[in-house]
């Protein structure tokens, strides 16, 4: 009886720890969410190719139809927009990406990088402010009022949609 | 009671575990900003949560003055699609006032090397240089005005030179139309557009001798204006620099700055294509025009008709990189009528190798320029360009993302009777 008592204290110990560790390894695994790309609801364009959208960041296309400066917003390193955008839009690493603007500067394309702004909520901000802003932001902070771009034809969370 | 000391026991092991992995695993830096960050958007998305429930509850029913429009917003959940009702924003400064510009808003940056140099040519001595300081001052004025200038400090025997490299303001139209007014890098050659004086952006310690600052066989400077632009092409990426300028000074390894030494403007146009599947991938070609007054004058005060056209291939991406240039100057004495045609080459090839964080980059040059003997220009004293069949092996270490040590050895041959000179060259360069 005893030694029953003490197996199942130890299956109960081992079953909880078990438990911890799978819910652990479990919130590591979610799925990720797209990247939108989101622009001040007064601008006329509706859908960029993803060839157009890489050209806008890497500033070698610098204005909207009517000459509508662009105002580039990222986000900072270590966030997910920025990981994504680097691997998608500028495939690039940090280095390069850094190394890539001091290079762009200095050959007088380009006058400064992309603002940074430190949340998503910022980025929000900034493109409804700015009529020549675009930003990247989690699909999962969309929120109504927002002006999301087709890439290619699609939406966040379309198949095919190319930023993920 | 033993078997609550064996449960103590384990609680005791797996505390002193994850106390140890806590340690081993102390989070840099940018695990602790990327943590901060996701916390914020948390938090935002928290407020935006509860704001939205608070409208809904005080409003009972959706805004009727709102105009629906249709957007996708996947679920938390990621990759669902649905509609949502789209209503008007109120304006919040805070992001806006962030990310708008001001100006002027003046920002600098500095380039800087140090170098070491041993050679086996005779009278040469072998020892450290101070490189160039360089000073690149970036300032918009406006949405569509901005200033560009570079400045820099080069030791010379008894102090330091001071230039100024670049000095531009440029208006822009639009993507298709810049126009620019000023003291420019010539656009007939890739290199000099490329990297300008910020060594730590080339991957080689020297630049291509065709192009070499201080050099004869192109103008490396050019004042005056310029139009540039991208031209409707999809896909194609083709863009154009048009300049008309002074020209070359009477010193012809200067530009005219202090104002053109004939009624002649010289003018250079350039056309190129960064196709968009091809990231990296850049071809062009360019012309340039000048009649040169040179100082001091030759005997007959001959005047010179400038012809020199050139092409440029490039492969920017690190993996690899490739890079090469032709030009080829064509002389006219407008005295005598004798004309001579010059040419240069360079082809350089480098590799970014992806072990060690993709630090190492080795690298392999070849420069080829002829001067024929009877060249009107180039084989007098006062103007003279050397032959030179030089190649070069080196490589390049990145200790930063903004620092690097190059390596380099060069053979280099100029005329047939001149001695073959072999190099060893370091340096480190970086940007501030």
């Amino acid at each position: 009886m005893r030694k029953a008592a003490k197996i199942g204290t130890w299956f109960t110990f081992a079953f909880v720890l078990g438990m911890v560790l799978v819910s652990r390894s479990s919130a590591q695994t979610n799925t990720t969410p797209d990247l939108a790309v989101i622009v001040n609801p007064k601008n006329a364009v509706d859908s960029l190719s993803l060839n157009d959208l890489v050209k806008i960041y890497r500033g070698e296309r610098q204005y909207w139809k009517g000459n509508l400066p662009i105002v580039l917003l990222f986000r900072p390193p270590g966030s997910y927009e920025r990981m994504i955008a680097l691997r998608v839009i500028f495939q690039m690493t940090e280095s390069q990406y850094k190394q890539y603007w001091v290079s762009k500067i200095m050959r007088a394309e380009a006058t400064a990088p992309p603002t940074e702004l430190f949340s998503g909520g910022m980025t929000k901000e900034g493109v409804m402010a700015i009529p020549g802003a675009i930003g990247c932001i989690s699909a999962t902070d969309l929120r109504p009022g927002m002006k999301v771009l087709h890439i290619d034809g699609h939406l966040p969370g379309e198949a095919n949609y190319p930023l993920h | 009671m033993k078997t609550s000391r064996r449960i103590s026991t384990v609680f005791i092991l797996v505390a002193a575990t994850a106390v140890a992995r806590a340690q081993t695993t102390e989070p840099n830096q940018s695990d602790v900003v990327k943590a901060l960050l996701m916390r914020i958007d948390k938090l935002e998305q928290r407020v935006a949560e509860l704001e939205a429930s608070k409208t809904t509850a005080s409003a009972g029913a959706p805004a009727q003055h709102h105009e629906p429009q249709e957007a996708q917003i996947p679920s938390t959940e990621g990759r669902q699609s649905m509609a949502a009702q789209i209503h008007e924003h109120d304006e919040h400064p805070q992001g806006g006032a962030v990310a708008e510009n001001h100006f002027p808003s003046l920002q600098i940056r500095g380039f800087g090397d140090v170098d070491f140099a041993a050679t086996d040519e005779r009278g040469s001595h072998s020892g450290f240089n101070m490189g160039q300081v360089v000073l690149h001052l970036a300032s918009p004025l406006s949405k569509k005005v901005a200033y560009f200038g570079e400045v820099s400090f080069t030791a010379q025997p008894t102090a330091y030179a001071v230039d100024v490299e670049r000095s531009i303001i440029r208006y822009d139209h639009n993507d298709y139309f810049k126009l620019s007014f000023g003291r420019y890098h010539t656009p007939i050659n890739y290199w000099n557009t490329a990297f300008h004086h910020g060594l730590w952006l080339q991957t080689t310690i020297s630049r291509p001798e065709m192009i070499r600052f201080g050099g004869r066989f192109q103008p490396v400077h050019f004042f005056g204006m310029l139009a540039e632009g991208n031209i409707p092409s999809g896909s194609l990426g083709l863009g154009y620099e048009v300049g008309l300028g002074n020209g070359r000074a009477g010193v012809i390894s200067r530009a005219g700055d202090f104002g053109d030494v004939n009624n002649n403007r010289a003018w250079v146009a350039r056309l190129f294509a960064r196709p968009t599947g091809l990231q990296g991938f850049q071809f062009g070609g360019a012309i340039y025009r000048d009649k040169i007054s040179p100082t001091p004058a030759l005997p007959g005060d001959p005047t010179f008709g400038e012809w020199i056209s050139s092409a440029q291939l490039v492969w920017a991406k690190e993996t690899p990189e490739f890079i090469s240039e032709f030009a080829n100057v064509h002389h006219r004495n407008n005295l005598t009528g004798h004309i001579s045609d010059s040419q240069a080459f360079y082809a350089q090839l480098a590799y970014r190798l992806p072990w060690q964080q993709k630090k190492w980059k080795p690298y392999s040059r070849f420069e080829y320029t002829h001067i024929p003997v009877t060249e009107p220009l180039f084989s007098l004293a006062d103007f003279r360009v050397q032959d030179l069949v030089g190649p070069t092996v080196g490589v390049r270490y990145d200790i930063t993302d903004f620092a690097a040590f190059k390596l380099e050895y060069r053979h280099t041959k100029r005329g047939p009777k001149d001695p073959e000179v072999n190099g060893v060259f370091v340096q480190t360069s970086f940007t501030f």
